[in-house]
């Protein structure tokens, strides 16, 4: 079985500061946090069931985090450098590598840290002409079947399709595994495929600036019983309760 | 131009009429919901069929909202078109967007052409309701077939659709801590979550109750944040609600900068008075 786990490289979501009008991207890349998850369910699938895990990564190509994912267990990675990008243009991107590897599954994470838009699995999906499922927080394989327990908002599902499909993957799924010194020594060792996608997006960025909304700042302080009464009738004058 | 506005949540279809109100409107929803020219009315949900179904009126634009079935939804009828896909948009016009990102740290400020497929929020608009056509549609399921739907039932809180929060961090002191702010929470008819500390580091409480940048990111009109400290992460997940109380015994947490309110004092303290005082009204 060939399985793809897509993953970015993005800016480390929890060291990222806001300062007055800027917002601080120069921190140090990682992998963006459930495209983890994705890539340790392609390698716990690939070695129950055999077969090949790839990576598929576009975008920033910091080595090092390329060499963290096969450190995970990843077979191969194929590495897209794009200086500019949108939704559209990486999926272009990743279709035509998907599109020799011919894999059984594709293995995505929910959304991604940076632009946190959910809906590359299903674009790359429609492209492919493959079914979508989409916030798996379990998958087990029969055959050429898929059986998915997703996890919704206020209820879970369970879904079945044949395989080729293309599955997102919430965090609850499983605990991402840490390589040990062996395994990243032995990273070093596994080819990557490199190679870049020039296209510019239809989706232009003019400015990023920190979302910062004005809040009163009312301080109350002394003994409880005053200071919730207080409270209460602030939030009356404000028309919430 | 021909706008095509779907999403499972009626209100959205309100949503996306205003940002286009001179133009020709086609909803798509569960309910019959009257501010589109046109309307179908769906059954049920199934993501494909719903896709296929869009990408077959050959929209100019198609808005959508942003429940976890909608963006689904979203990226594949994008994908079919083979059209640009723009996320987390809070404010259309024209060719311009205002969208989220960085999980909420930031607002980008982004420009593009139609066709085009948008996701949008629900905020609160005026339009005035159309003598809308409406069609009923019967949904079929396409490839991925729906073997069993089980409810969360209690543990299942849509924190994004919550009025009002009540979320507790570690300044709550402990698992056993939590059912005062459970308490209150009960009074105020309010969901309960928590910081990413008190729920995927110390479980105590499950981690789809995570507020915050890699958690749910909600918009109640009331955010009581009971012993948080305000890590930029969490702020990110709050930005968008109406009014922020803080309760901390810290006066300089970095909560307070980012509330409407703040009591500095104990949590448990507050979640008793307040409880009662809310009970008594």
């Amino acid at each position: 079985m060939n399985i793809v786990a897509l993953f970015k490289i993005v800016p480390d979501d929890t060291l990222i500061k806001i300062s007055g009008n800027s917002i601080d991207l120069n921190v140090p890349y990682k992998i963006s946090t459930y495209d983890k998850n994705a890539i340790e369910e392609a390698i716990r699938i690939k070695e129950k069931y055999g077969g090949k895990a790839y990576g598929i990564t576009a975008g920033i190509v910091d080595r090092k985090t390329i060499r963290e994912a096969l450190a995970m267990g990843l077979d191969e990675v194929i590495s897209i450098d794009m200086k500019e990008m949108d939704v559209m243009t990486t999926a272009e991107a990743i279709v035509e590598e998907v599109n020799q590897i011919k894999p059984d599954l594709i293995v995505a994470g929910e959304s991604t840290t940076d632009s946190s838009g959910s809906v590359l699995p299903s674009y790359l999906a429609a492209m492919l002409n493959y079914p979508i499922i989409t916030y798996a927080k379990s998958i087990a394989i029969e055959g050429d079947k898929v059986r998915v327990e997703k996890n919704l908002s206020t209820l879970s599902e369970i879904v079945e399709t044949q395989m080729p499909v293309v599955i997102s993957v919430v965090g609850e799924i499983n605990t991402p595994r840490i390589p040990t010194v062996k395994q990243i020594l032995e990273s070093s060792k596994k080819p990557v495929k490199s190679l870049s996608f020039n296209k510019t997006p239809n989706v232009k960025v003019i400015s990023v600036s920190p979302y910062v909304i004005q809040r009163k700042k009312i301080i109350i302080e002394g003994k409880m019983d005053e200071a919730v009464d207080k409270l209460l009738s602030y939030l009356r004058g404000d028309g919430i309760l | 131009m021909m706008v095509v506005i779907y999403s499972e949540d009626p209100e959205i279809i309100k949503v996306g009429t205003s940002y286009f109100p001179n133009e020709h409107t086609i909803g798509i929803t569960t309910k019959e919901v009257k501010y589109t020219d046109e309307l179908y009315v769906i059954d049920k949900i199934d993501e494909e069929f719903i896709s296929n179904f869009i990408a077959s009126l050959k929209p100019d634009v198609v808005i959508v909202g942003n429940s976890k079935r909608d963006k689904t939804v979203a990226g594949y009828v994008a994908g079919l078109l083979k059209v640009p896909i723009i996320p987390e948009v809070i404010d259309i016009e024209g060719n311009k967007a205002k969208r989220v990102v960085y999980s909420g740290m930031g607002i980008a400020e982004i420009e593009f052409s139609y066709p085009a497929v948008v996701i949008i929020e629900r905020k609160e608009v005026q339009v005035n309701e159309k003598n809308t056509k409406i069609n009923k549609v019967e949904v079929k399921e396409e490839r991925v077939k729906l073997v069993e739907e089980k409810s969360k039932g209690e543990q299942g809180v849509n924190l994004s659709t919550a009025e009002i929060i009540v979320s507790v961090g570690r300044g709550i002191g402990s698992k056993d801590n939590v059912k005062y702010a459970e308490e209150l929470a009960n009074a105020l008819g309010a969901a309960l979550g928590g910081s990413r500390p008190v729920t995927a580091e110390l479980g105590w409480l499950p981690e789809d109750r995570q507020i915050g940048l890699s958690g749910n990111k909600v918009k109640p009109k009331l955010y009581i944040a009971l012993g948080i400290s305000g890590q930029p992460q969490h702020l990110a997940g709050i930005k968008d609600a109406k009014i922020i109380v803080a309760v901390n015994k810290d006066k300089n947490a970095p909560i307070v900068e980012n509330a409407d309110y703040t009591i500095v004092g104990d949590a448990i303290e507050f979640c008793k008075v307040m409880t009662e005082k809310v009970k008594n009204k």
